[in-house]
């Protein structure tokens, strides 16, 4: 049996910052994320100079040929330590494909561990000028010599084989995920920061938008944008002297390796299988279950994908989750319903990757989401990404049992 | 505006076999030497057996197999298919080792009659001189 997690609610978010989500910045990326980071910094309570560690993940997540530049269409680590505190005890990088997972992993570890007390994580995206996923390549080398030329190339055409196996298997409706996109639109309009800040989309809108790579059409996969976002984390035993309530790190996890397959090849039994292991580890790491966790929010960056988490979560069984989301069941504004989209997500916010999740599980239990927060949000859970190259967290209000008592257990 | 060509794998030192037998219109897939099992693509060790030393084979198969599923592309982001849009991708699982998926595109075109477990054989396009990339076709159930 595999030892108890011993980071447990021993490590807190104590403040944030979130960048307006636009299509294309007046500024530059690494601009925007500096300012985000001081914010994130002053938000806490803190100085740069207390700042000793560095943390996020770089992903740039198109299939087109954009150059990789930090500061412009990436912020790495080092560079915004460089102009944050030049001199940090711990600046890393998570190279994953769930990034808010993985980096959020590292930044625990790294104030659970004692190698830094205030870590600094910080997303930051970029929508390069020009097709995002569009490529004139006339050649392909490495794993996209077995796809490209064959015509399988780009998430879009990735995301349009999984479903369609969901939906010949289950029967999933056009309807189905018409609520989801709707449900996310409808949340993400009701956010200042948001790209569809007040601009809800109606299910007719929706149904009528043509199919891009059958059945995934449109508004079934987030818009790309230029955002940041960062937060604050140090030791649960810090964060009581500073100004906000904190919210502690209970667990995190990912899947399993799944098999390997070719790229971009996300057959459906794949995610389940290996997403029923990001599930178990998610639970023992956080030393809890799904019916103790008050707020769960999925990840949307497509569509479908809420289905998927929905299911490898417990929440609803395998299959189920299309019939899950129908007549308002994941409405918000619903008393007693269940509103996993309550962030807005990627859908309505904008391709943020899994920081809308996150944000909204720090704003809700730390009782600081304002018009939207709700009552009784003791724990929470976000996820990011697929349930097989994804992750998520567990977050709690209460803090977790001191280092020198647990020592003596 | 003339169309682009399509873009070319460029075989390395584990998928110049598989390529080389492309250009003849025969599908292979790799067969690890220490364990016999098929796979694709190959790698550098056996995901079956764990070899370090799997000395892959480019095993010839028959290229029958059932779709999983598949997807109408209607925008490309790739040169020279713009021309062939809308195109049909399938996910094969090939009769060969079922745990052995493909994805191409199916030839029969966007309205070709199509369900979960519809056979399927292997066919090839070819895209220049001593390139082909395989495809499927619809077959006769056998
Ligand atoms: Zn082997």
């Amino acid at each position: 049996m595999s030892a108890r997690f011993r980071a447990r609610d021993r490590v807190a978010i104590v403040g944030y910052a979130q960048s307006p989500v636009v299509r294309h910045a007046d500024r530059s990326l690494g601009a925007l994320t500096l300012d985000t980071a001081r914010a994130a910094v002053a938000d806490a309570g803190l100085t740069p100079d207390q700042i000793d560690g560095f943390v996020t993940g770089t992903l740039l997540p198109t299939a087109g040929e954009h150059a990789v530049v930090d500061g412009v269409s990436v912020v790495s680590a080092d560079w915004l330590a460089a102009r944050l505190n030049p001199h940090p005890r711990y600046a890393a990088g998570f190279s994953g494909l769930g990034q808010i997972p993985g980096l959020m992993a590292m930044a625990v570890n790294a104030v659970a561990s004692g190698a830094a007390e205030h870590v600094l994580v910080h997303r930051a995206l970029h929508n390069p000028a020009g097709s995002y996923h569009g490529t004139s390549a006339g050649e392909f080398r490495g794993g996209l010599q077995w796809t490209a030329p064959q015509g399988f190339f780009g998430p879009l055409a990735m995301m349009g084989l999984t479903y369609n196996e969901y939906v010949q298997r289950y029967g999933a409706s056009r309807e189905a995920l018409a609520e989801v996109v709707v449900e996310a639109r409808k949340n993400g309009a009701r956010l200042p920061w948001s790209h569809w800040s007040g601009r809800p989309l109606s299910a007719e809108q929706y149904l009528a938008e043509p199919m891009l790579a059958d059945p995934i059409g449109r508004l079934d996969c987030d818009i790309p944008v230029d955002g940041a976002a960062a937060f604050v984390l140090t030791t649960a035993e810090r964060a009581r002297d500073l100004p906000h309530r904190p919210v502690h790190v209970s667990g995190y996890a990912s899947g399993a390796p799944p098999r390997r397959r070719l790229p971009a090849h996300w057959p459906l039994d794949d995610i389940m299988a290996a997403g029923a292991t990001t599930a178990d580890r998610l639970w023992a790491a956080a030393g809890m279950g799904l019916d103790e966790i008050d707020l769960v929010q999925v990840y949307d960056g497509f569509s479908p994908l809420v289905f998927l988490w929905l299911e490898a979560l417990g929440r609803c069984p395998v299959g189920e989750g299309h019939h899950y989301v129908r007549d308002g069941r994941i409405d918000s504004d619903r008393p007693g319903a269940d509103p996993v989209l309550l962030s807005g997500g990627s859908l309505g916010n904008g391709r943020m990757h899994g920081v809308p999740q996150l944000l909204e599980c720090y704003l809700q239990v730390s009782g600081r989401a304002g018009a939207r927060q709700r009552s009784g949000i003791a724990t929470a859970l976000s996820c990011h990404s697929s349930p097989h190259l994804g992750g998520a967290l567990v977050y709690s209000a209460e803090p977790g049992t001191s280092p020198v008592h647990e020592s003596r257990v | 505006m003339t169309s682009a060509r399509r873009p070319l794998p460029v075989p390395d030192a584990l998928s110049a076999p598989f390529w080389e037998a492309a250009a003849r219109h025969v599908l292979t897939l790799s067969r690890c030497s220490d364990c016999g099992t098929l796979t694709h693509p190959p790698n550098v060790a056996c995901d079956a057996c764990g070899s370090t030393d799997p000395r892959f084979t480019a095993a010839p198969v028959d290229g029958r197999g059932v779709v999983r599923s598949w997807t109408v592309i209607r925008q490309s982001f790739l040169p020279g298919f713009a021309d062939l849009l809308p195109y049909v991708l399938v996910d094969v699982e090939l009769a060969e080792q079922p745990d052995v998926r493909l994805v191409g595109r199916l030839l029969d075109g966007p309205d070709a009659p199509l369900k979960t477990g519809s056979p399927v054989r292997v066919a090839f396009e070819d895209l220049a001189d001593g390139v082909a990339v395989p495809a499927f076709t619809l077959a006769e159930a056998s």
